[in-house]
C-alpha cells in the first residue's frame, strides 16, 4: 500500500462565534496542530463542543478568526479533511465495502476496479475484509465505527477529526478501538484532532491534551502528553507519568466546572485562576 | 422427541369463513335480497362473457391512473417544498389540515358542475383525496432524512447534485414508497364514490346501478371487484415494494 505522505498544519486562528439568537460560545479560540501530531480537545460538558466540531471541519463559519488546512481555509468537502462522527453514520442502503467506496465514487479519479481494491484494502487496514458484503445493520457498533473510519481513512486525509468516534461503544470494544487508531495512525502519519469527555482516553491517545473551558472562551489550558510510543492499554495505563497526568487534568476539569457553577465570573477572574 | 410445530396460521381461513356465512345468511333470506356466493360468480363469468367487466374494470382504473399519478407528481413537488422551506411548511400546513378534514367526496357535487358530469370530475375528487395525504407522507419523510447522512457524504466529498442522487434519493425510497401505497388507497375510495354519484360505466356506476335496479348480485360483484383490486395493487405492488426496503430501513433504530 502505498501512503500518503505526512499530516497537515492545522490553524484554528482566534476564532469568536455567536450562535445566531446572540448566545456567545467562542471567544478567541486558537489552536495550533504540527503536521502528524495527535491532540485530543477535552471539555466539560457544556463547552459547547458540537459547535467547535462544526467550527474545525467549515460545517459553520465563525464570525471572526480562521480555521486552515495548510493554509487553504477549511470546508467539509475538503480532500484534506476526513471526519468520524460520534455515531457511524454509515449510508443503510449500500453494502459494507460500496460505504468504503463512497468518497472515491464521488471523486471519480478511479475506475471501479481501482476504487474496490483500494476500499479492500483500507477494510482490511481495520480488520474487516470478512464483513464486505455484509450491509452495516448487520454489523455491531464498534464494527460499524472501523467502517466509518475506513470510510474516511481511504481518501488518505491529511488531517482526521474524530468527534466522540467511540463514546457509545462499549468500555472492552472502546479499549480496543483506541489502540486500533494509535495503530492506523502510527501508519498513515495524518494530524489527529479528537474530541472527547473522556480524561483517560485523552490522556492515551494524544501527544498534546488541549482542555476547553466553559463557553463563551476558548482554551483553559493545553497539557504535553510525554509517554513513550508505541502505547498499549495494559502497559501504557500502569504507568506512573499516565496517573499522574490524568490527574493533573481531573483538578483542572473540577476548577473548571466550579467556577462555572459558581457565581459568574468575569473573564479577567477566568484568565487568573 | 419433540417436534418443533410452526404455529398454525389462521389467515387462509379468514375468507373461506367469510362465504360460508354469507351464504348460510343467504339460504334464510330470499336471493333478491341476498345472492348465494355462485350466483355472483355466475354474474361475474356472465359479464365477462360479453366483455362488459373490462370494460367498467378499465375504465376505473384509467381515472384512477389519471388522477392519482397527477395527485403522486403535484405531492412530490409539495412535498419537497415543505422540506426545503419553512415557510411554505407553515404556509400550507393548515390548508392540507382543512383539506384533509373534508372527506373528499363532498367535492364531487362541486367537481361536476366545475368540470361537468364525465372523466375529468371524478379524476379530479381522486387527485383530491389523494394528493394531501402524499404531501404530508412525503413531507415528513423528507424532513426525516438523517442529516448525518448528508453531513457525512459531505465530508466524503459529495458535492450538491451527487448528495441529491446519491443520498437524498436512495434515503427516500422507502417513505416514497409508504406514501403512494397511502394515496392508492385514498384514490381508490374516491374513486368509487365519485363513480357511484356521475359516471356511465366504471365499478362505482356498477354498484349504484345495481342498487336502484334492485339487482344485488350486481352490487356484490361491484363490491367484490372493488376489495379485490384494492389487495391485488396493495400485495403485488406496494408490499413488494416495501419489503425491498426494508432489509435496510431496520438499521435507523440499532445505532443512532
Amino acid at each position: 500500500m502505498n501512503l500518503a505522505p505526512a499530516g497537515a498544519m492545522f490553524l484554528v486562528d482566534d476564532i469568536h462565534y455567536r450562535y445566531p439568537g446572540g448566545q456567545e460560545v467562542f471567544r478567541g479560540l486558537g489552536l495550533r496542530a504540527r503536521p502528524g501530531e495527535f491532540i485530543a480537545v477535552l471539555g466539560p460538558s457544556g463547552c459547547g463542543k458540537t459547535t467547535l466540531m462544526n467550527l474545525l471541519s467549515g460545517f459553520l463559519a465563525p464570525q471572526t478568526g480562521s480555521v486552515t488546512v495548510n493554509g487553504q481555509p477549511v470546508h467539509p468537502e475538503m480532500a484534506a479533511l476526513g471526519y468520524v462522527f460520534q455515531s457511524p453514520h454509515l449510508f443503510p442502503w449500500l453494502s459494507v465495502l460500496d460505504n468504503v467506496r463512497f468518497g472515491l465514487r464521488m471523486a471519480g479519479q478511479m475506475d471501479d476496479a481501482a476504487q474496490r481494491s483500494r476500499a479492500l484494502e483500507f477494510l482490511t487496514l481495520v480488520g474487516l475484509r470478512d464483513a464486505v458484503h455484509k450491509l452495516p445493520h448487520e454489523l455491531s457498533g464498534g464494527m460499524q465505527q472501523r467502517v466509518a473510519l475506513a470510510r474516511a481513512l481511504v481518501l488518505e486525509p491529511k488531517l482526521l477529526l474524530l468527534d466522540e468516534p467511540f463514546a457509545a461503544l462499549d468500555a472492552i470494544t472502546r479499549a480496543s478501538m483506541n489502540e486500533e487508531l494509535l495503530r492506523l495512525w502510527a501508519r498513515l502519519g495524518q494530524t489527529v484532532v479528537f474530541i472527547t469527555h473522556d480524561i483517560e482516553e485523552a490522556v492515551f491517545l494524544a501527544d498534546r491534551v488541549v482542555v476547553l473551558d466553559v463557553a463563551p472562551a476558548g482554551i483553559h489550558s493545553e497539557l504535553t502528553i510525554d509517554l513513550p510510543r508505541p502505547r498499549c492499554l495494559r502497559e501504557t495505563r500502569r504507568l506512573s507519568a499516565f496517573g499522574d497526568y490524568t490527574d493533573t487534568l481531573m483538578a483542572r476539569i473540577s476548577t473548571i466546572v466550579a467556577t462555572a457553577s459558581g457565581p459568574s465570573p468575569t473573564a479577567a477572574q477566568r484568565i487568573s485562576a | 422427541m419433540r417436534l418443533a410445530l410452526p404455529k398454525p396460521s389462521w389467515s387462509w381461513a379468514s375468507l373461506p369463513a367469510l362465504i360460508v356465512v354469507w351464504g348460510l345468511a343467504a339460504s334464510q333470506v330470499p336471493a333478491y335480497v341476498l345472492p348465494q356466493p355462485w350466483a355472483v360468480v355466475a354474474e361475474a363469468l356472465r359479464w365477462l362473457g360479453n366483455g362488459s367487466l373490462g370494460q367498467h374494470v378499465g375504465a376505473s382504473l384509467l381515472r384512477e391512473l389519471a388522477g392519482y399519478g397527477a395527485a403522486a407528481i403535484a405531492a412530490l413537488i409539495l412535498g419537497v417544498a415543505g422540506a426545503v422551506s419553512l415557510s411554505f411548511r407553515k404556509f400550507a400546513g393548515p390548508l392540507i389540515g382543512l383539506f384533509m378534514a373534508v372527506p373528499p367526496i363532498a367535492w364531487a357535487p362541486l367537481c361536476m358542475i366545475v368540470f361537468g358530469l364525465g372523466n375529468l370530475a371524478i379524476v379530479v375528487v381522486i387527485f383530491i383525496a389523494s394528493v394531501f395525504p402524499m404531501t404530508i407522507a412525503m413531507q415528513e419523510g423528507f424532513l426525516a432524512i438523517r442529516s448525518g447522512h448528508v453531513r457525512a457524504a459531505r465530508t466524503l466529498g459529495a458535492r450538491r447534485w451527487q448528495l441529491l442522487r446519491h443520498v437524498y434519493l436512495p434515503a427516500s425510497l422507502p417513505f416514497l414508497t409508504a406514501s403512494l401505497r397511502i394515496g392508492f388507497g385514498q384514490a381508490w375510495r374516491a374513486l368509487v364514490a365519485a363513480e357511484m354519484l356521475g359516471a356511465s360505466q366504471g365499478i362505482g356506476w356498477m354498484v349504484a346501478m345495481g342498487g336502484q335496479i334492485g339487482n344485488t348480485t350486481q352490487v356484490l360483484l361491484g363490491i367484490a371487484i372493488i376489495g379485490f383490486t384494492a389487495w391485488l395493487a396493495e400485495s403485488l405492488v406496494f408490499r413488494r415494494m416495501e419489503r425491498h426496503y426494508r432489509t435496510w430501513h431496520l438499521n435507523e433504530g440499532t445505532y443512532s
